[in-house]
């Protein structure tokens, strides 16, 4: 019942299991690291370098070295916040869902969208701290028995909830992208050449066997663990998003924000996972695994969520509209569509609802290269959505004495470039250190999928 | 009690199915399957349960229902303090309870794994056949006092029959339950 073989071969080249095992963990037994492998480290170490400066101005100086105002109280900090939370949703996404929708190809992907959703996590969670400007006063956000009554957090404010949702969402996603390594790290315990790696790896695989009550108390255990991060996927975002909604600020106050948020993030995390993949598949070779028939139904999910995100954008035109409010109204039709934040608001509408409507042709599906073009789009649309949301609706809210217009400063710039270095230098060491796909899942598909050959005569062009 | 066992190393894991299939029904119990990957059907056959399952349940709710205690206590009876208007026993508690209900079913899981599985940083381990890893499938049987010389003999042929590439026996010991 669940048999759907519409995908076609979903690994090529007629593999043997050792032959899987082998390609995946070639580039891990690479005595050395590739040159382009060392210049990106570089590139990103100083970027990352450049970004803890940043954050050292910040915190010795003040948040005053940004270039927030008393009307725009939150920019690129927040946004950026908000865009790598987005980003970090595809790796949940593709596990979860996919798993829950039975969709084997995932198995190829999963386990780079997840690094993926860790170190963007890990970059998102950097904004709030550096926010609170008082960085030596992180702990308040805790319940924790003080001497001030005691007196506990807000339970009902929004931002506890992100705090809450966020360490959770990091939390649990680490503790899922772990046990799915377990066993491929055992692999490299028992064949690894260096004694070196063998002894790490045998400590990182925790005395893993592969005996047949483990293989159900793992497969049971990391369902029920996807199982239960699935809802968070849904509840961060919307958590996120609440940040804003709750408030009054118009173009904020809107009951659509949830799932307008929650759709928004798993379109940028898609993107995001193209993207990676693409890079991926090309300099790792792995076009055996990460087959054209892949990209291709990451591309048609975007093409779906890239419907919905339209609509959305309209829905808020026409809310702001029918709402009768005129802040509302002024805020959608005076300050984004036209105004000041034209060219921001019209770069999301284009990046993110228009472009990735080419992906409707097969031709442009099939052409990496283009494939790999539209996902950047997505990527800078999905950052000018958080730059139109946060920026334009702070600037002209109610009274007009008070409007301000919103520049970033070098310093936020720069924190900006460094939690991309962060992102970048996490996904190389994932590239070097770690099985990129997930050995013992592939292998789980492989039989059924793609050796069999009257299936891959008969249904490999239909699609 | 680890004893010696005898162990049938396969190829597929089609092979493999049939072979535990007729292994079973000539009277030998297989004790346990190595594999590479989860094989959903090893587990049917030989009638293995967890009952990881209903402790995820007993976490989660247990998380639920301390979570809403500890925000009960806090906000309503240690230190009542009224927020924008809202009662002191809110609803947007539901919020905090949902996800904690997910943080604490998920490490619990988590490390309920690790501790039914043995599992832990640095455990050194020897497998009965390393290949298992890769590409090999092994059948396990135990050998016990009953298997004579004559029933030796009758299980070697078997799985050789059923397509054994190589039958090994091996004093490993390991972690079975």
């Amino acid at each position: 019942m669940y048999n759907t073989r519409v995908r076609g071969v979903l690994i090529k080249g007629n593999k043997s299991y050792s032959q899987v095992t082998k390609d995946i963990l070639e580039p891990l037994y690479a005595p050395k690291a590739p040159t382009w492998w060392k210049i990106s480290a570089f590139v990103a170490t100083v970027a990352l370098l450049l970004g803890a400066w940043a954050i050292y101005v910040t915190i010795s100086t003040g948040i005053g070295t940004w270039g927030l105002n008393n009307n725009v109280a939150w920019g690129w900090a927040i946004i950026n916040f908000v865009w790598w939370i987005g980003i970090g949703h595809a790796g949940t996404a593709f596990s979860i869902f996919l798993l829950i929708v039975r969709q084997k190809w995932r198995t190829s992907i999963n386990r780079a969208a997840e690094a993926m959703t860790i170190f963007a996590v890990m970059a998102a969670g950097l904004f709030p701290l550096i926010h609170m400007g008082r960085i030596w006063d992180g702990f308040f956000i805790f319940p924790y028995w003080n001497t001030r009554g005691p007196l506990w957090d807000n339970f009902n404010s929004p931002l506890f909830w992100d705090v809450t949702a966020i360490s959770t969402y990091l939390t649990a996603s680490f503790l899922f992208w772990y046990v799915g390594m377990i066993p491929d790290f055992a692999i490299i315990r028992e064949q690894a050449a260096s004694k070196l790696r063998r002894k790490i790896y045998g400590i990182l695989s925790f005395g893993w066997l592969g005996n047949a009550k483990g293989w159900l108390r793992f497969e049971t255990a990391a369902l029920l663990m996807g199982g239960m991060a699935a809802p968070l996927v849904v509840s961060v975002h919307s958590i996120v998003s609440m940040d804003f909604s709750v408030s009054v600020i118009p173009g904020w106050h809107t009951t659509i924000f949830p799932p307008y948020f929650v759709i928004g993030a798993i379109f940028s995390g898609f993107g995001m996972v193209l993207t990676l993949t693409i890079i991926m598949r090309k300099l790792y070779k792995f076009n055996d695994y990460i087959t054209d028939g892949h990209l291709d139904a990451v591309a048609r999910i975007l093409t779906f969520i890239s419907l919905i995100m339209g609509t959305a954008y309209l829905t808020e035109l026409f809310m702001a509209w029918y709402s009768g409010s005129e802040y509302e109204l002024f805020t959608f039709m005076k300050n984004r569509v036209t105004g000041d934040y034209t060219f921001a608001y019209w770069t999301m509408l284009t990046c993110n609802a228009i472009i990735p409507q080419l992906f409707w042709f097969k031709k442009i599906r099939k052409n990496i290269t283009a494939v790999f073009i539209i996902s950047i789009f997505i990527n800078i649309g999905m950052w000018f959505e958080r730059y139109v949301i946060v920026v334009t609706s702070l600037s002209k809210d109610f009274l007009p004495s008070g409007w301000a217009m919103y520049k970033p400063t070098f310093i936020e710039i720069s924190i900006y470039i460094g939690t991309l270095g962060l992102f970048v230098l996490g996904v190389l060491l994932f590239f070097r250190y770690v099985p990129m796909i997930a050995i013992h899942e592939v292998k789980h598909v492989l039989k059924e999928t793609s050796t069999d050959p009257s299936f891959a005569e008969n249904n490999s062009e239909k699609h | 009690m680890n004893r010696t066992k005898i162990l049938g190393i396969y190829e597929d894991h089609e092979v493999l199915l049939e072979a535990l299939d007729k292994v079973q029904s000539k009277g030998f119990k297989v004790k346990d399957v190595f594999s590479p990957f989860p094989i959903h059907e090893v587990w049917e056959k030989l009638d293995l349960h967890t009952r990881i399952p209903y402790a995820t349940f007993i976490y989660g709710a247990s998380g639920t229902a301390m979570t809403f205690a500890f925000l009960y206590w806090s906000s309503v009876v240690n230190y009542p303090l009224k927020f924008g208007g809202k009662p002191l026993n809110t609803l947007s508690f539901v919020i905090i309870m949902f996800v904690l209900t997910i943080l604490v079913g998920t490490i619990m899981t988590f490390l309920t794994l690790l501790w039914r599985q043995r599992l832990y940083p640095g455990r050194k381990v020897e497998m009965p056949d390393p290949r298992t890893v890769d590409d090999k499938f092994a059948l396990v049987i135990e050998k016990t006092d009953d298997l004579d010389d004559k029933k030796m003999e009758e299980l070697n042929t078997l799985l050789k029959e059923t397509g054994a590439i190589e039958i090994k026996e091996s004093n490993v010991q390991y972690y079975e339950k």
